[in-house]
């Protein structure tokens, strides 16, 4: 920790990252997934995790907001452990504080766009139909679809669907938002529409943790990029560092397989 | 071939017992509604406390499973038996009086005790039907609605109630009108503990006359309404077809989509 690279912005409280793992394990049955995960992120930062497919990045981000409990290491989030015994108040304490959005994007298909950003709003942290409904259109308006209000998710392309998604997370006031490989899914045309939505929440400062096969996202967007490869991080530093001069033969290799294309 | 016809086909016949047949039919549709609408809610119990999530919450899971197995597995007919046996002998001086009067022979809304042990009996068992539809319709929502609404920070029963049931019914009200059909059928064993329901007035015209031109009418009655369900049901399966193949959101993996069709489940009875 006192090694960390300068944060862009403050961290919690007492100086600690806002989201701290140590040595994460899972495995799930014998298929052990996650080998030993160490990864900090401070506040206002946007790490970019890549790597080869089954490398543990999407099981990494489920374990960050306990959709995956981990069997072995710790987690911290603002400070405080969320991991080990008392996992039953982490969930409550970690979900209202950590956004997620999916590759899949699983937007709530019996509701409208405007539905899905007020559900949880009116549900989990009890705000009013007024006060929903205006901080849902507020964000709609923000992701650019203030005109798709009242559709259902099947009559939205899938950028639309997404960056409703991304809107129905940010309804929670989240301090930290963790990305999915949330344009893996989309038509090429529609990429762009989504990264420029996620660009724009990194230049507000929002903690993010981005897991994204986009190269050019993570150089241009992430402040620092890890590498992950066998449920490992394998490298961690700035973009500079793990995309143009990367020290494993490894890193080196999956670059020039994607980069190469 | 005269005698076949007038068996079953004698207006006189149909003409003069119209009203009779009538009163037994209406008794038939308030089994069937009242029993039908406490299925469907007694069927949702035990479908939501079978997918109760976590370890020490199990034992109620085993005992949903069991009630669902045991149910779906014995005639409807020997339940009614159980059930109008033991109501009415537990409110009586051989069995103790352990019951109150009140709830052992229960003559509710001006309806008589067979019709109770009926609505009882009809719902305890395709309680057991309509929590497997239940289950499926469940079931067949991706994993991922539940995963986002759980990251959402909502609870396993918020995320159900809002999010999972309401995709989960939409799936299965074909499923659940053919049980309702099936159910409907069913009422005609109420008869057996002595409620005057259509299949019961059709019998007696039968036995009273030699002739079977009640029956048909109670028939006839029954198909005015069951035909009409069945069309609707094979109308609602379509309609759900086309909506999954026109994919609107343009990804193969729409949520939405993943699940099977409802499948029709027949008009199989108990």
């Amino acid at each position: 920790m006192d090694n960390a690279p300068q944060a862009h912005g403050n961290a919690p409280a007492d100086g600690s990252p806002m989201l701290l793992l140590e040595n994460v394990h899972k495995s799930f049955g014998s298929l052990e997934v996650l080998s030993g995960v160490d990864l900090e992120v401070n506040k206002g930062e946007v790490v970019c995790v890549i790597g080869p497919s089954g490398s543990g990045k999407s099981t990494l981000l489920r374990c960050i907001n306990l959709l995956e409990p981990p069997n072995k290491g710790t987690i911290y989030l603002e400070g405080q452990k969320i991991t080990g015994r008392k996992a039953r108040d982490g969930v409550d304490f970690v979900r209202r504080r950590v956004g997620m959005v999916f590759q899949q994007f699983n937007l709530f298909p019996h509701m409208t766009a405007l539905q899905n950003v007020c559900i949880a709003q009116r549900t989990v942290l009890e705000r009013s139909g007024e006060e929903a409904r205006e901080k849902a259109h507020g964000l709609l308006e923000r992701v650019g679809l203030s005109d798709k209000v009242n559709e259902y998710p099947d009559r939205l392309s899938g950028g639309q669907q997404q960056r409703v998604a991304i809107a129905r997370a940010l309804a929670m006031d989240p301090s930290v938002m963790l990305f999915d490989e949330v344009t893996s899914a989309l038509d090429p045309e529609l990429v762009k529409e989504v990264l420029d939505v996620v660009g724009e929440l990194a230049e507000e400062g929002m903690t993010m943790v981005v897991v994204t096969h986009e190269m050019r996202f993570a150089a241009d967007v992430g402040h620092r990029v890890a590498f992950m490869d066998g449920g490992t991080v394998l490298e961690f530093g700035t973009p500079g560092e793990v995309l143009g001069a990367p020290k494993h033969a490894r890193t080196k290799r999956f670059l020039g397989l994607v980069l190469g294309e | 071939m005269d005698f076949i016809r007038d068996y079953y086909f004698d207006f006189t016949i149909m003409g003069d017992e119209f009203g009779r047949v009538f009163d037994g039919f209406v008794l038939t549709l308030q089994l069937s509604i009242v029993a039908g609408v406490l299925s469907l809610a007694w069927g949702l119990v035990l479908a939501l406390v079978r997918q109760l999530p976590g370890k020490p919450l199990a034992p109620l899971r085993w005992l949903a499973i069991g009630y669902i197995d045991a149910l779906r597995g014995i005639p409807m007919l020997l339940v009614l038996f159980l059930v109008s046996g033991f109501l009415s002998v537990a409110a009586s001086p051989v069995g103790g009086e352990i019951l109150p009067r009140e709830i052992g022979i229960p003559t509710w809304f001006g309806m008589t005790s067979p019709f109770w042990y009926g609505v009882i009996s009809l719902t305890l068992t395709y309680g057991a039907y309509m929590a497997e539809v239940y289950r499926a319709g469940i079931e067949a929502v991706p994993h991922g609605q539940m995963e986002a609404a759980r990251s959402l920070g909502m609870s396993h029963g918020k995320a159900m109630r809002h999010v999972i049931v309401p995709q989960a019914v939409r799936k299965v009200i074909p499923p659940l009108l053919n049980d309702f059909i099936a159910l409907m059928k069913d009422t005609s064993l109420v008869s057996v503990i002595g409620a005057l329901e259509v299949v019961q007035v059709g019998n007696d015209i039968q036995n009273e006359q030699i002739n079977g031109s009640g029956l048909v009418l109670g028939a006839l009655f029954f198909l005015a309404i069951t035909i009409p369900l069945a069309r609707l049901v094979d109308y609602l399966i379509a309609k759900q077809q086309r909506r999954t193949q026109r994919s609107g959101g343009g990804d193969e993996d729409e949520p939405e989509e993943s699940g099977p069709a409802p499948m029709p489940t027949g008009l199989a009875g108990a």
